[in-house]
């Protein structure tokens, strides 16, 4: 190693090697959302014709069309309405129960964990079936609480499980003080517990936004309704549809697809850790 | 008592919508139901029948091909892209970033674009073979039974090896570098210290990132439903496609339940001996 800092000094073979290997395994993973973007202004022509390359020129009207076409705007709305009510019920009453679960004594309490902890291991598609019935029965189904109900329930099993968690790691003591200066449970929980784990709360709100909002499965099953339905389950339909006007369904995925990538671009940091928090432990 | 009302919305809520599917899925499993009419109990008669299902049992036979493949594709290149993409310089976070960007897109997103970038007439695959001189290579991808079921697997690679690789790039850094420096010292190159150091310092990450793939592969249905939905003659049929056909085309809502009976029992079985062979028996030697 040289003491001289030479800004300009010529790399090292394996460095450049290093820097050449990553760029382009990862540019090339990276490329197929770009040639989507750039494909929804192509022509069906050009895009039979060289799938490959650039526009002719930049073309906008396809994602107007398949904007109105796939009437996106109400599965956008749906799909946030559904994922926004399933995340607020299930933090609510997972934050409940993970704080009774790690701070209070009540008979039965590990075996009504251990209860909850059979929803981290089953697959959702065990239930699938007999739910859709029982749904029928409520008469729910085709209503955006045929999809909350059971997306709340079904995320609550890692959700209690993992602010348990977070809950054991902090002090009891200043809850302790609370209470003997003659606070309620409640209270005791509503103003010293809760804040104190707001940032865990931030992390399962996104964690279970993701998942909620890219679920398919269910929102397949148990929407018939085109205009109720949520944004994969609909851009599927879209796709059935219209799938020999390729420019078309291309707009569409664009359109369902860049609105996310651009908040994830924003808010990467929370995102990774959240979707990380899940796996670690 | 008080302590009960902090739990009881929670187990309400999961004792309607999961518990009892979960029980009545138990009941219904022995009875023939077209899903309307009255079920009628016919004992073990669906269990039997799926024993005698060709394309039921070739679905394992898949889903077994497709998370092996998956192990690769998924855990092992994102532990090598992990490695790979470990650096402070510039340009590394951003790739890192990049690389992530597959997991955070819908399977039905992925899926529809990977239906289009390996379409035979206007697909990328084909184009980029075409351009450097392997037109021979050019397929039908999706539609050929020999290489649909490996398509489904590589883009379930590109889906989610970002996933495992942040994983496993958390857990590099909290690796002290005094080892490495060590090996360096001692004259390791950087495939021997991969395999000395890293691997065996990861071993807990690799044996939970093996579980998720694993139970998660099961699972796998967004994939295989958009991308092929079980064709090309059956060729890519897993449990969860077969189960979903079962109950809605065919109306076989009894059998179908049954299917999904067995799905739970095959996943537990295997989730359960998965963890007590890796349970932690061995000394690691550094």
């Amino acid at each position: 190693m040289s003491l001289t800092t030479n800004r300009f000094r010529i790399p090292p073979p394996s460095l450049i090697l290093h820097y050449w290997v990553s760029a382009t395994i990862v540019l090339g993973m990276a490329f197929p959302l770009v040639w989507m973007i750039y494909s929804s202004m192509k022509t069906k022509k050009e895009i039979f014709r060289t799938p490959f390359s650039f526009p002719g020129e930049l073309r906008f009207e396809h994602f107007y069309n398949a904007w109105v076409k796939g009437n996106m705007g109400t599965l956008y709305f749906n799909s946030l309405f559904i994922t926004g009510t399933s995340v607020a019920i299930v933090v609510l009453l997972a934050c409940l129960a993970a704080f009774a679960f790690a701070r209070l004594q009540f008979p039965g309490r590990d075996y009504i964990f251990y209860v909850f902890i059979i929803g981290l291991l089953l697959p959702q598609q065990v239930v699938v079936l007999p739910l859709f019935v029982q749904l029928r029965e409520m008469d729910l189904l085709d209503t955006p609480w045929a999809l909350i109900f059971p997306y709340s329930s079904w995320a609550l099993a890692l959700t209690i499980y993992l602010l348990r968690a977070f809950f054991m790691t902090l002090p009891k003591e200043v809850e302790e003080a609370a209470f003997i200066d003659g606070a309620s449970l409640f209270r005791t929980f509503w103003s010293i517990s809760l804040p104190m784990v707001k940032p865990a709360l931030i992390t399962m709100c996104i964690l279970n936004a993701i998942n909620l909002w890219n679920e398919l499965l269910l929102s397949l099953l148990f929407i018939l309704d085109d205009s109720k339905r949520t944004l994969p389950s609909g851009l599927l339909k879209f796709y059935g549809y219209h799938n020999v006007n390729y420019s078309l369904v291309f707009s569409a995925l664009s359109i369902s697809t860049v609105p996310i990538l651009i908040l994830f671009f924003l808010t990467q940091k929370h995102i990774i850790k959240g979707l990380a928090a899940a796996r670690i432990d | 008592m008080q302590a009960l009302l902090f739990v009881l919305p929670a187990l309400i809520m999961f004792g309607i919508f999961v518990l009892a599917p979960l029980f009545s899925s138990l009941y219904y499993s022995f009875t023939h139901w077209d899903g309307l009419s009255s079920p009628e109990w016919v004992g073990w008669h669906n269990y039997k029948r799926a024993f005698n299902d060709d394309i039921h049992l070739s679905s394992y036979v898949h889903v077994s091909i497709y998370i092996l493949g998956t192990l690769v594709v998924e855990v092992f290149f994102g532990l090598v892209m992990a490695v790979l993409l470990n650096s402070d310089r510039i340009g590394f976070k951003l790739m890192r970033t990049l690389f992530f960007t597959p997991v955070i897109l819908s399977m039905v997103s992925a899926g529809l674009l990977w239906k289009f970038a390996l379409d035979y007439n206007y697909g990328l695959l084909n184009a980029i073979l075409k351009s450097i001189g392997l037109g021979s290579f050019v397929q039908p991808w999706l539609s050929l039974p020999e290489t649909a079921l490996l398509c489904v697997t590589i883009i379930s690679g590109w889906k989610y090896a970002g996933f495992f690789m942040i994983i496993f790039f958390t857990a590099i850094r909290r690796i002290p570098n005094s080892i490495y420096e060590a090996a360096i010292i001692d004259g390791c190159g950087p495939l021997s210290s991969f395999m000395h150091i890293t691997i065996p310092m990861l071993r807990e990450n690799i044996v939970i990132c093996i579980l998720i793939a694993v139970t998660g592969g099961f699972a796998g249905f967004d994939l295989f439903y958009t991308m092929t939905n079980g064709g090309p003659y059956n060729s890519t049929e897993i449990p969860t496609t077969w189960i979903i056909k079962m109950a809605f085309d065919r109306n076989q809502m009894g059998y179908s339940i049954a299917l999904t009976v067995i799905m739970t029992l095959v996943v537990g079985a295997v989730s359960i001996i998965y963890l007590n062979v890796t349970k932690r028996k061995d000394v690691i030697d550094y």
